[in-house]
């Protein structure tokens, strides 16, 4: 994209819409991993990117920004939880229903030439982060990730992740390590070189940035916004950083983390 | 990659807006389709397969402008609400690019900002220097401007549209830069829609576009502040269409042969045909932008299939049927 050297030259994006039918839904207290046969968004996918998702029936107009969290052979999976109306009812959807989907869109995470990865998730925003798991892992990185939750109902997400080594922290202490992301990288031995990788909610990713920068690394955060277009035409969804504003959907949702102002 | 079967051919769709002859009545509602974005998301050749009949791009402003702090936009009850301020690159830029999307097959009516008339008439001059010195095949095939009096969310627009004095002014300073179609976009916020009508077209509009988005606000549920940054925002979709089809027809009933463009919460071609009925010459879609990518063919194809349905030969014969006695 146009002004983000940094990021993924060689993504791709398509607006175009894909009807898509659920060919397996996991219900996770308030949250759902469904997996769609999406044969065009998942050859052209990369992790970071994600896809507006129309919500079915009467009543929602806009469609939902959702981070892909896997995309294999065939198939997306998405990583959803019910905060809203519309996201609430994407949670209930059941196998074999149809969903219209749009994507892949924004920016991806850049992996090249990484050795050693430390990915940083708070909440939904947990959810980009297995999709780069997997593919850092399928080129040889080493891949360490500290996932925060708010409390045990919220850590029921914990259970779509495979990624193998794998921290939580619950801030209520019911699950993994009492406190946040931040108690479980203090406890973390980071080889030098380490790229971070980051999303969650701001208060996170404020942290994540003054510890990455302490501890002489770098990363890349995955930043989410309001959305109407999600196809960089409406200028909606914008973030101050350190190259003014910048469109999540278009230049983002991936920045580096020295470049955003949280 | 409309699911819906092939319209009927023999459907005559095409309308004349004033001296710009348009394949069929959609464009796209200014700030809500970017062609150079779609382009990039598009395996096809999108400049040629572009849907709408002309091109309305966002609204361009003698200076740059980096618009309202977020967050700029979210869903109302069947509707969207926006505050984007405008964000634009400015005249200068926005030329430079031209050359990114001269092979659009479609005209182009150019929406234009400001906050004073020589604000406005300093884009329109900006532009048709450019455009009488561009070599063929270099620049989009521009026809026209959308003078936009009429944005909620920038200090200066509103104020504009609201005040037929100011509107005639900003008409007045344009006409005079420029012999190409005028439109100017009419707010929705006044007493009386016609009287920014008539002192537009007073001062040399060559036609009228209503309505614009409607000034109003959304809380925060959590802290019940307002959501958006600017505080307040425009309203748009559904929720205003039976307010903009009433605006509309007092529009049309006030200046009966005058070149309209009515818009507010178009979704289907239902609703453009009464858009139409209303005395609409086209019709402009806005928020189903953001619903698919796919809308723009969708809604054309239902509205070729309610003209059809209806007996009517072409689409000019449904204008004006809801303004009879």
């Amino acid at each position: 994209m146009s002004g983000s050297g940094q990021t993924h030259d060689d993504h791709r994006q398509w607006a175009e819409t894909s009807h898509c039918r659920v060919s397996a839904a996991r219900h996770l207290g308030g949250f759902a991993v469904l997996e769609l046969i999406a044969p065009r968004i998942a050859r052209r996918a990369a992790p970071g990117q994600f896809v507006m998702v129309t919500v079915p029936g009467e009543g929602y107009l806009l469609r939902r920004p959702i981070s892909l969290f896997s995309a294999e052979a065939d198939c997306i999976a998405l990583l959803v939880e019910a905060r809203g109306r519309g996201s609430e009812r994407l949670t209930r959807l059941e196998v074999g229903d149809v969903v219209d989907v749009a994507g892949p869109l924004g920016s991806a995470f850049p992996t090249q030439g990484v050795t050693n990865a430390l990915l940083v998730g708070g909440g939904i925003g947990c959810a980009p982060l297995q999709y780069l798991a997997d593919e850092l892992a399928a080129a040889g990185a080493h891949v360490t990730a500290a996932l925060g939750f708010r409390d045990f109902r919220a850590a029921r997400a914990v259970g779509a992740f495979t990624i193998e080594r794998l921290s939580v922290a619950t801030e209520d202490g019911s699950v993994g390590r009492a406190g946040t992301v931040l108690h479980l990288l203090a406890a973390l031995d980071v080889a030098p070189g380490t790229t971070v990788y980051a999303c969650g909610p701001t208060p996170m990713i404020a942290a994540v940035q003054r510890w990455t920068f302490h501890e002489g690394l770098r990363g890349y955060v995955s930043l989410e916004a309001h959305m109407a277009c999600g196809t960089g035409s409406c200028h909606g969804c914008v973030v101050d950083t350190a190259r003014g504003k910048l469109r999540v959907c278009s230049e983002g949702p991936v920045f580096r983390l020295d470049e955003v102002t949280p | 990659m409309s699911d819906r079967r092939p319209p009927a051919p023999e459907t005559d769709l095409s309308v004349r807006l004033g001296p710009v002859e348009l394949a069929h009545p959609l464009v796209d509602a200014s700030g809500t389709l970017d062609v150079l974005e779609y382009a990039r998301r598009y395996d096809g050749d999108y400049l040629a397969d572009f849907p709408y009949a002309a091109y309305v791009p966002k609204t361009v402003t003698a200076d740059p402008r980096t618009g309202n702090p977020p967050p700029r936009v979210t869903e109302t009850p069947s509707g969207v609400i926006n505050a984007i301020g405008l964000e634009n690159p400015g005249v200068h830029a926005w030329i430079a690019q031209l050359g990114e999307w001269a092979a659009l097959r479609a005209p182009v009516l150019v929406s234009v900002g400001g906050n004073s008339p020589e604000q406005y008439a300093a884009v329109i001059s900006a532009l048709e220097a450019h455009l009488a010195a561009a070599p063929p095949g270099t620049v989009p095939d521009v026809r026209g401007y959308e003078l936009n009096v009429s944005c909620p969310n920038v200090v200066g627009g509103l104020q504009i549209g609201a005040d037929p004095t100011a509107t005639a002014e900003v008409v007045g300073a344009c006409r005079a830069a420029t012999a190409r179609f005028l439109l100017t976009k009419l707010t929705p916020n006044v007493r009386d829609v016609t009287e920014a009508g008539a002192a537009a077209l007073g001062a040399g509009a060559d036609g009228l576009s209503l309505v614009n988005t409607f000034k109003a606000m959304v809380l925060d549920r959590d802290t019940l502040r307002p959501f958006l940054g600017n505080r307040t925002g425009g309203l748009c979709g559904p929720a205003i269409k039976p307010i903009a089809l009433r605006m509309v027809a007092e529009v049309a009933r006030a200046f009966p042969d005058t070149p309209l463009v009515g818009m507010g919460g178009v979704m289907t071609g239902l609703d453009a045909l009464e858009f139409i009925a209303c005395g609409a010459t086209a019709v402009a879609v806005g928020a189903a932008n953001f619903t698919s990518f796919e809308a723009p063919q969708r809604i054309l194809a239902e509205l070729r299939d309610e003209v059809a349905a209806r007996g009517f030969g072409t689409v000019g014969e449904a204008r004006g049927i809801a303004l009879r006695a």
